[in-house]
């Protein structure tokens, strides 16, 4: 409970509200104090006015005599408690309902009665001498007093409600935004547990911030839903891709323990086994260079790139195997060069992956055409052969990894070669794009222009 | 030459002192990074043969602690992982070159006698001759017994690369990164058909083959 209750205190809300409820004293108690000592004021002056006007009015009387009478007949009607008169004759007679006395401890007034009963309160005085005696009037200042009472009570009766309303309202946001927070907070548990479906469901009376920091919680965890989905597929991928050539190699190096014993051709399984191994090496090596590309470490490195000189290097690489093969590779590039800021091995490496492609697929006797064309601000390298193409239902599916249309036996590559293509692609910031060549498939990465 | 292989898995690295003891070369072999520095900076070695992934002390730091303490000895660098970033990583702490796990013997040869021979490839030669072949490399023509072979320009460069390594290997991909500029393997056997295509101009016109084929490893014209 206190514990509790220590969570609450350091909660936002309470903390606004209480910083508010303090500002909103402050400014009350100040302006209170101010209208007091004015009225207050006010209030003195009214009193001392009162004392100057009976003091001329006594001194209006002929003489002592008649001062005495005045004093006398007055005191008579009035309280003693609300006013005083006190006048001590020229020959020493007090008249009046007290009398001023005056010790070490400062002046006493005392009732003229019997029972000289002394009065308390606290009273202003006015004395003055007339005609030979000394009259002294004085009024009570219970109004004042009385004043700072009804001053205090409206104080208590405006600061009270104001301060407990303030600090309740917060105490209750606090608890709900805490509410709030706990939910965000069980689904980050949830999340950094495994569970990686569990989402923030924000409800309609959020405050906009934690709203936000619920939806960027859900966002992080979609990523990461994401990732972890593909991660699983490749590694689904992988399995499946490469057990099928450890298997064939634990075959061929049966045949050759057989060969061993029984005595016949050695050269063949060994061959074949190592031709296996070869391809399982070329399927990691493509996966983690996918991985690296993905990433997208490499543009940290990403320099000037004659897109012009590399297609020319490239095709001049491919073309005697092309020339093997039955086939043509035509080249139609510009003379000038054709920058892009990129990575050169990479990039090579695209275009390799699309020739390769393209020489495979198109047809006896095919052609296969690299194309540099500069369009806008737009460079754009195509490969394009005159093959049987790829449905256009097809052509978002050959980009993901270890996909192959046919997956017979018989065709070579291992799936990866169009997914590295794309993700070189998306690292340059370059649109990929795979349209009919009618017939076959083009192939067109399309860089932003960086030439001077 | 006097070789140092510094390589935990104790199957890759008897394989690889076994195959260059059997080429003549002198093979010392340690399993942890530690005991790699420590030879490595008391013995003179010609080239070392460094894994990338050690126990103790990692490669690239034995590497850049060789460097920094001014050792020079040319390094192959040998690793499981093969992008570009980890390529570049390696010959930033001073690799002198850099192998992909899994390779063949060939090519951890070829590129072993690359690295301990490379200051003398700094000679300024005008012709280089093998056999009856002469390749005049001012008027860029190449002859075999008074005949003019005909080359193109990257078949040029094909040949004066071997001719001037004469006597040593030449792998596909020493021959990719050194005539075309590309450090990848692409998987088509392009280098084989442009070494084909160059056969066909240089030894079958005249019945005997300069450039000869050394299984599992690459090309090399005969010294």
């Amino acid at each position: 409970m206190k514990a509790r209750f220590a969570g609450l205190w350091r909660s936002m809300p309470l903390r606004l509200a209480l910083l508010l409820v303090l500002l909103f004293a402050t400014v009350s108690l100040l302006s209170l104090a101010a209208s007091y000592a004015v009225t207050q004021r006010s209030f003195e002056q009214a009193i001392r006015a009162d004392l100057a006007q009976d003091m001329a009015g006594f001194r209006a009387a002929p003489s002592a005599g008649a001062v005495a009478s005045l004093v006398e007949a007055e005191s008579r009607e009035t309280d003693p408690n609300r006013l005083i008169l006190s006048y001590i004759g020229p020959d020493g007679r007090i008249y009046g309902n007290g009398a001023i006395a005056r010790d070490d401890e400062g002046y006493h007034i005392v009732s003229l009665g019997a029972a000289r009963t002394e009065y308390t309160g606290v009273y202003l005085t006015l004395t003055d001498t007339l005609y030979g005696g000394l009259l002294t009037i004085a009024r009570s200042r219970a109004e004042i007093s009385a004043l700072r009472e009804v001053f205090v009570n409206i104080l208590l009766v405006s600061l009270l409600p104001t301060v407990l309303i303030a600090l309740s309202g917060g105490l209750i946001l606090a608890r709900r935004s805490k509410r709030h927070v706990e939910v965000i907070r069980h689904t980050l548990d949830r999340l950094t547990t495994g569970d990686l479906a569990a989402r923030v469901q924000a409800g309609p009376r959020w405050s906009d911030d934690l709203s936000r920091i619920g939806e960027a919680v859900n966002q992080m965890a979609r990523a990461q839903e994401t990732s972890v989905a593909a991660l699983r597929q490749v590694s689904l991928d992988i399995a499946h891709d490469l057990k099928t050539p450890i298997q064939r190699v634990s075959v061929h190096l049966d045949d050759l323990a057989r060969a061993e014993a029984e005595g016949g051709d050695r050269a063949a399984p060994l061959d074949r086994a190592r031709a296996e191994l070869d391809g399982v090496g070329a399927i990691f090596q493509a996966l983690l260079q996918l991985a690296q590309v993905e990433s997208g470490d490499a543009r940290a490195h990403f320099a000037p790139v004659d897109l012009a000189e590399l297609c020319r290097t490239m095709a001049e690489l491919f073309d005697p195997s092309a020339a093997d093969l039955g086939k043509t590779l035509v080249c139609s590039l510009p003379d000038e060069p054709v920058t892009v800021a990129g990575d050169r091995t990479l990039i090579g490496q695209m275009l390799a992956n699309l020739i390769e492609n393209a020489l495979r697929h198109s047809g006896e006797a095919g052609q296969v055409t690299i194309a540099l064309k500069r369009i806008g601000n737009e460079v754009h390298l195509s490969v394009a052969d005159d093959g049987p193409g790829i449905p256009a239902a097809d052509r978002k599916r050959v980009l993901q990894r270890l996909t192959r249309l046919d997956r017979s036996r018989g065709t070579p590559g291992h799936g990866l070669g169009l997914a590295l293509v794309d993700g070189v692609a998306k690292l340059h910031d370059a649109r990929l794009e795979l349209a009919d060549n009618g017939p076959g498939l083009r192939v067109t990465v399309v860089f932003a222009d960086q030439s001077p | 030459m006097k070789l140092l292989v510094v390589e935990d898995d104790t199957t890759t690295s008897t394989y690889i002192a076994r195959g260059l003891r059997e080429e003549g070369h002198a093979v010392d072999v340690v399993a942890d990074g530690r005991d790699g520095l420590v030879q490595a900076t008391t013995g003179q070695y010609d080239v070392l043969i460094l894994d990338r992934m050690l126990p103790e002390l990692d490669g690239l730091t034995l590497l850049k602690t060789l460097r920094g303490a001014g050792n020079a000895t040319p390094v192959l660098l040998l690793t499981a992982m093969g992008a570009v970033e980890d390529r570049i990583d390696g010959l930033n702490a001073g690799a002198d070159d850099y192998l992909v796990k899994p390779f063949a013997f060939g090519e951890l040869s070829a590129r072993v006698n690359a690295l301990a021979r490379r200051p003398q490839a700094l000679e300024q030669e005008t012709t280089l001759r093998a056999g009856d072949l002469t390749m005049d490399l001012i008027s860029r023509r190449v002859t075999r017994a008074g005949q003019e072979i005909d080359l193109l320009p990257r078949e040029f460069a094909l040949l004066e690369h071997l001719l001037r390594r004469k006597g040593r290997v030449q792998t596909r991909t020493m021959l990719l990164e050194a005539v075309w500029d590309i450090s990848f393997d692409p998987m088509t056997n392009v280098v084989e058909t442009h070494v084909s295509r160059l056969r066909a101009k240089v030894d079958r016109p005249f019945g005997s083959e300069l450039i000869q084929t050394v299984r599992g490893a690459g090309y090399r014209i005969q010294a």
